[in-house]
């Protein structure tokens, strides 16, 4: 199995790990790096869970090839920790009481980032379509368009 | 220190989530992301038929592969014992295999990408048996047995002993369950009615979902004690079942659960994977963690019931419900699950939820070569509610009486006892249809859609009503409904509550610590729940059946009232008050009348601690619900209360193309009481969606026992721009039993959702389908059918 | 065990073609939405060296160049979308990106990945049919890159089958700048607006002029192992008025001329209802738009 080096930055972190060719960043991430709240959904990129940004634009992380990632800047849930956006949306999903098992949320937020940057103000339609790539089987969606909503308000 | 403080209440405020914070910064563990320290990764092989015989298996190529610890068959594993409901499979499978999904070996290994490729190395030689797809070919005569052979086993479960002929392997046909109910006399019924309908609906496969996939960690120490890491929603019940499936004693058994991403009933019954997980940790003496993929959480995780359901019902020209013929076949799969006991539940809905004075109901659960169903959200009532609420309609339409009176007539009022022994001391049926309706515009929107529907035009537009009962305050199908709660206050005010209940994602640990901050006068960031460890917290049924909030509310709230009580008599004690007038608000000790502060709880708790008594503020309470079992005629008062709603549903078809959108649904939910707002409407926005999908979207297609589509790309979850507008009120009936006058929610909001889209549907083009889901296809093919489509 | 066992990640095109000569067994990565999951599958079995063509910068972007617009093949659909030129000339491929996969695919999948992966129900096939796209190709035999460009429709082969030879790289898409009076739609059958793999596809293309269709395309997805031109209903539609007898007519080509398979997402009898249905919505809607 052919290994390979990449370097790249992983929340602002330089980081250089050695993986096999055809391994998923979503894989690389959890159990090379280390850093689990980036989530396994389905490996289809059919519902969001593992979403990423990569040069801050947001994928699916399962579809990605962790070698892409080498000489990139990679940016998981963990990373928004250090992004004022980030918390904001994060505080608005635990506000408009849009976290129910929780699973669906990384994903989401990641989603939410991505969205709010490209249409600080986007409708509730729009945020709809923003997060159509991202499943949830508990809330039904209202309050995380609430959140995001919210979260694009402030 | 404040000199006064007035009184002042959580209830029905909107309180975020105590783990909402961890959640939405990607830091909560769930199973997945747990690792133990040694671990292995376990894999499972499945069958690759439908239904065979297991002529050999030959695991030597995978055991020479390096890196690979163990690999199992029913061959190393002879002390296994069968599991399930009915006892009527190994988690091994020995013989033969009855479905694609059954369980032949198991590797250890120490990278899932090993064990991946040792499964590949597993040779299996098969015969092939007649595959039984439909359960009407399973009961003809002469028909294949799909569980010949005896496993000498027998079911334990005390509860199903009602449930006639249940499934014990080696029966001479291929009925798994029978259950048979009876009210009144329906052949009077019949006579009596001016108007009979009859018909047979078809309810599908759909399966949970649960976005984190399914997974489990095991591992003994060096006595031999066993540790799960478990998704499970019965952590109590499922120490002895484990004891009695791996012939070891429960109290070497310990459950931890970590977070959990998504329940929804999936995790009620021990599926194989678990104790085939425990044997990898047992061959290996290693810690096993064993983690599905999402085709594999498709192919083998529980779905909900399909069943055929034919209703005979009748009524009078005045409207009066006369009778309520029902039988059903449920397509058991190839073993006894949770979804066999459905009937418990439809029964209910069939006798219940409106006035009928004469009921006649039977099932069957078939064995088939199928995926077999457990338990999901609503157990079996959004199926049977589905019947009996268009049934409804078509009997309003038939004597002339509008969709809503008929319903007004027929339900039921507070302090009824319904012929099946159920005791509706609150109800809020008829406020919830009225709201309902008002709300929605509903009887003006029926009109003037039905004028609408045969004048040209591509899209139609259609609203439909329709109810639900469902159990709100527990149900006692166990010896047991209880559950127990430990309270311990530190000596700085902090609240540690211990409580048997699990979270799952739905907020149960707010609501408690929620109802714990009420009796004690606390904010909420002064409690901290634990509830995820069977080594440490107390007993309680598990998760199910809409109960946590009532039954753990209710326990939560006993403990705290001793708390209380304790706190107030040594205060009074301590400053020579009547404890009578004294009350505790904000983490203070105060005067009830005026709000004039004694001294800080804090304080009190020190002085307590620290005087010559020594003594700790530590209560516990145990909350067994006032409800009975049923009798062996499935009669009785099996909750402790019973949660009520109306929804309707406004529908646009598309002619064209036979798709519904659903544009709005109007909810009226009688629960009780409101005891977190925001906590409330989550439940119920998830439900709706999730009866949305279940009408509209998501089917597990099964070809001769084969799943078809066993992936999101063609199992079609609801995505967000397809929501509905929604409007839910609550109406308040103040339970008598409830915490603070609170009913289970959990399950009410998926259950009528489908039912009413069909009348939607029906009041948008005249056409009534009476087989779910209601598919692109299959509405354009009944639009077809009646001339419909423009 | 797969047999992967080299990685490498040309910076130039013809670095690439080079070494896709001289390796001859080579798994190409361009966006990965479709090669991660069909591996993990195993619908897809690694060559020998996957080959990352992302680094290559002659593959991306877009021009206006001797009245086509080229799009380089590893061009994402949200860079589509995103672009004037696309936006000015080729709106078609606007609409059609919005109701491709979800968003987080639309950043990472490719027009070259969506095409090379041949699939009847590929969302850009039909609507790149209609517009007249071809497909630019690039290998390098001997000493000299060598290229070569051929219409779309020819390329395909099967599901998953194209024209591509071992050797050869897509390097781009060109599609004529559409003339004045051009009116173009793009169908994806569907119950929600995108993340949805559809169960037909219809395009519809041609000069409108006085109520007239000239030079007509039509294509339909997902009714045949490729999508398909729909030459009887071009026919129907060729220099006629659109009016409600010629919408009928072509309605009813359409219907007739598809002949898709039954499986999980529609039987063939809904398909071809459907090809009937909306190949009738789209020709309305360009009549009481224009």
């Amino acid at each position: 199995m052919s290994q390979q080096t990449i370097d790249f930055t992983l929340n602002g972190v330089p980081t250089r790990v050695s993986v096999p060719v055809q391994m998923s960043a979503l894989e690389m991430i959890r159990n090379v790096a280390g850093l689990t709240g980036t989530k396994y959904g389905c490996g289809e990129g059919e519902c969001g869970a593992c979403t990423i940004l990569l040069d801050g634009v947001s994928l699916n992380s399962c579809l990605l090839f962790a070698v892409e990632c080498d000489g990139r800047a990679v940016t998981t849930i963990e990373g928004l920790a250090a992004d004022p956006v980030g918390l904001r949306i994060e505080k608005a999903f635990v506000d408009a009481g849009a976290v129910q098992c929780g699973f669906c949320t990384p994903g989401m937020v990641m989603q939410a980032k991505q969205l709010l940057e490209q249409n600080p103000h986007p409708s509730r339609e729009e945020i709809q379509r923003g997060i159509e790539g991202n499943l949830c089987r508990c809330t039904g969606y209202v309050k995380i368009v609430d959140a995001i909503e919210a979260a694009s308000k402030e | 220190m404040p000199e006064a403080i007035q009184k002042d209440t959580l209830i029905g405020k909107r309180i975020t989530k105590l783990d909402a914070p961890e959640k939405a910064g990607g830091k909560t563990r769930y199973i997945q992301d747990l690792d133990v320290q040694g671990q292995l990764y376990g894999k499972i092989l499945r069958s690759s038929r439908v239904h065979a015989k297991i002529k050999s298996i030959d695991t030597s190529a995978a055991k020479a592969l390096s890196g690979v610890h163990a690999v199992i068959t029913a061959a190393d594993v002879p002390y296994q014992r069968p599991i399930g409901v009915a006892k009527d499979h190994f988690p091994l499978k020995t013989d033969r295999v009855r479905s694609l999904r059954d369980e032949i070996a198991a590797v250890a290994a120490e990278s899932e990408a090993i064990a991946e490729a040792a499964l590949k190395l597993i040779r299996v030689e098969y015969e092939d048996l007649p595959v039984l797809a439909d359960p009407n070919e399973s009961l003809k005569p002469g028909a294949p047995l799909i569980h010949p052979e005896p496993h000498g086993a027998t079911a334990k479960h005390d509860h199903l002993k009602q449930a006639q002929g249940i499934a014990y392997a080696g029966k001479p046909d291929n009925i798994a369950m029978v259950f048979d109910y009876a009210q009144g006399d329906v052949a009077a019924g019949e006579r009596e009615s001016d108007v009979v309908f009859e018909d047979t609906f078809h309810l599908h496969y759909v399966t949970h979902c649960c976005m984190g996939v399914s997974g489990i960690i095991a591992e003994f120490d060096s006595s031999g004690n066993l540790l799960m890491y478990s998704n499970t929603q019965v952590p109590f019940l499922h120490k002895r079942e484990f004891a009695e499936i791996l012939a070891m004693d429960p109290a070497r058994i310990r459950i931890i659960q970590p977070p959990i991403g998504g329940g929804f009933g999936s995790k009620l019954d021990i599926y194989p994977f678990e104790p085939i997980t425990v044997f990898l940790a047992r061959a290996t003496g290693r810690p096993v963690k064993l983690i599905f993929t999402r085709e594999e959480e498709f192919l083998a995780s529980p779905t909900r019931q399909p069943v055929i359901l034919t209703l005979r019902s009748g009524c009078k020209k005045d409207g009066t419900l006369t009778f309520r013929t029902v039988s059903t076949l449920h397509d058991n799969g190839a073993y006894t699950s949770w979804g066999a006991t459905t009937p418990f539940v439809m029964m209910q809905t069939i006798s219940s939820l409106y006035r009928v004075p004469h009921c006649l109901y039977h099932t069957k659960a078939v064995y088939t070569n199928n995926p077999y169903a457990g338990s999901f959200r609503g157990y079996g009532n959004l199926q049977a509610t589905f019947a009996v609420e268009q049934h409804m309609d078509m009997m309003a339409e038939a004597i002339g009486m509008d969709p809503l009176a008929f319903r007004l007539k027929n339900a039921q009022d507070p302090g009824e006892v319904t012929p099946q022994g159920m005791h509706f001391k609150s109800c809020g049926l008829k406020e919830c249809l009225t709201t309902a309706a008002e709300a929605s515009g509903f009887l003006a929107k029926a009109g003037a859609n039905r004028a609408n529907r045969d004048k040209p035009g591509r899209f139609k537009h259609g609203i439909g009503i329709a109810s639900m009962l469902h159990v709100g305050g527990g149900a006692k199908i166990y010896p047991s409904d209880g559950c127990g709660t430990i309270l311990k206050m530190d000596d700085f005010g902090s609240v540690t509550l211990i409580t048997g209940a699990s979270e799952i994602g739905q907020g149960s640990e707010t609501v408690l610590a929620q109802l714990v901050c009420e009796e004690l006068g606390l904010p909420l960031s002064a409690v901290r729940v634990i509830n995820n460890d069977t080594e440490i917290t107390p007993w309680d049924v598990g998760v199910h059946a809409s109960r946590t909030t009532f039954i753990a509310g209710n326990s939560a709230i006993g403990a705290a009232k001793k708390a209380r009580g304790k706190i107030l008599a040594a205060a009074g004690k301590m400053a020579d008050l009547n404890p009578d007038e004294l009350d505790l608000r904000g983490g203070h000790i105060v005067e009830a009348k005026s709000g004039k502060v004694v001294m800080t709880l804090a304080k009190l708790l020190r002085q307590l601690h620290f005087s010559d008594k020594a003594e700790l503020v530590m209560t516990s309470f145990y909350y067994e619900p006032p409800s009975k079992h049923q009798d062996k005629h499935f009669k009785g008062d099996v909750s402790a209360a019973y949660a009520w709603a109306t929804q309707v549903v406004e529908v646009e078809v598309d002619t064209d193309t036979g798709i519904v959108r659903l544009l709005k649904v109007t909810g009226a939910h009688d629960v009780g009481r409101v005891l977190n707002r925001l906590g409330i409407e989550g439940q119920i926005e998830g439900g709706i969606v999730m009866g949305q999908g279940y009408a509209l979207t998501e089917e597990l297609l099964v070809e001769n026992g084969v799943v078809r589509n066993p992936g999101f790309r063609d199992y079609k979850l609801v995505t967000a721009p397809e929501i509905p507008e929604m409007d839910v009120r609550f109406i308040e009936t103040m339970d008598g039993e409830g915490p603070q006058g609170a009913k289970g929610v959990g399950e009410a909001p998926a259950i009528c959702i489908a039912a009413a889209t069909a009348n939607a549907i029906e009041n948008a083009t005249g056409v009534r389908i009476m087989a779910l889901p209601f598919t692109p296809e299959k509405v354009y093919r009944a639009l077809k059918a009646k001339g419909q489509h423009h | 065990m797969t047999a992967l066992d080299n990685y490498i990640a040309p910076t130039s095109l013809e670095q690439a073609v080079e070494q896709l000569q001289e390796l001859g067994e080579v798994t190409i990565l361009a966006g990965g939405t479709d090669l991660m999951p069909q591996a993990n599958a195993g619908r897809v079995k690694f060559k020998r060296t996957l080959m990352n063509i992302r680094r290559i910068p002659e593959l991306r972007g877009i021009v206006r160049e001797d009245g086509e617009i080229r799009i380089g093949a590893l061009t994402t659909i949200a860079e589509i979308m995103a672009h004037p030129l696309v936006s000015e000339h080729l709106p078609l491929l606007v609409s059609t990106g919005d109701h491709f996969a979800s968003g987080q695919i639309r950043n990472a999948a490719t027009l070259g990945g969506n095409i090379c992966n041949a699939s009847p129900a590929g969302d850009t096939l039909v609507p790149l049919m209609v517009l007249g796209a071809s497909v630019e190709l690039a290998s390098k035999p001997d000493d000299k890159l060598f290229r070569r460009s051929m219409p779309l429709p020819e390329f395909f082969v099967g599901p998953g089958k194209t024209r591509l030879a071992p050797a050869e790289l897509l390097t781009a898409v060109r599609i004529p700048i559409p003339p004045k009076g051009f009116v173009a739609r793009f169908h994806k059958f569907g119950t929600r607006p995108a993340l949805d793999i559809s169960a037909i596809s219809i395009g519809v293309a041609g000069v409108l002029k006085d109520g007239k269709l000239s030079q007509v395309r039509v294509a339909f997805g997902a009714v045949a192992p490729t999508p398909v031109c729909g030459c009887a209903t071009e026919e129907a539609l060729e220099g006629k008025k659109l009016d409600a007898a010629t919408i009928d007519a072509a309605a009813q080509a359409a219907q007739d001329e598809v002949h898709p398979i039954s499986d999980v997402r529609a039987s063939a009898w809904y398909r071809k209802e459907m090809i009937h249905n909306m190949t009738r919505r789209i020709l309305e809607d360009v009549a009481a738009n224009h």
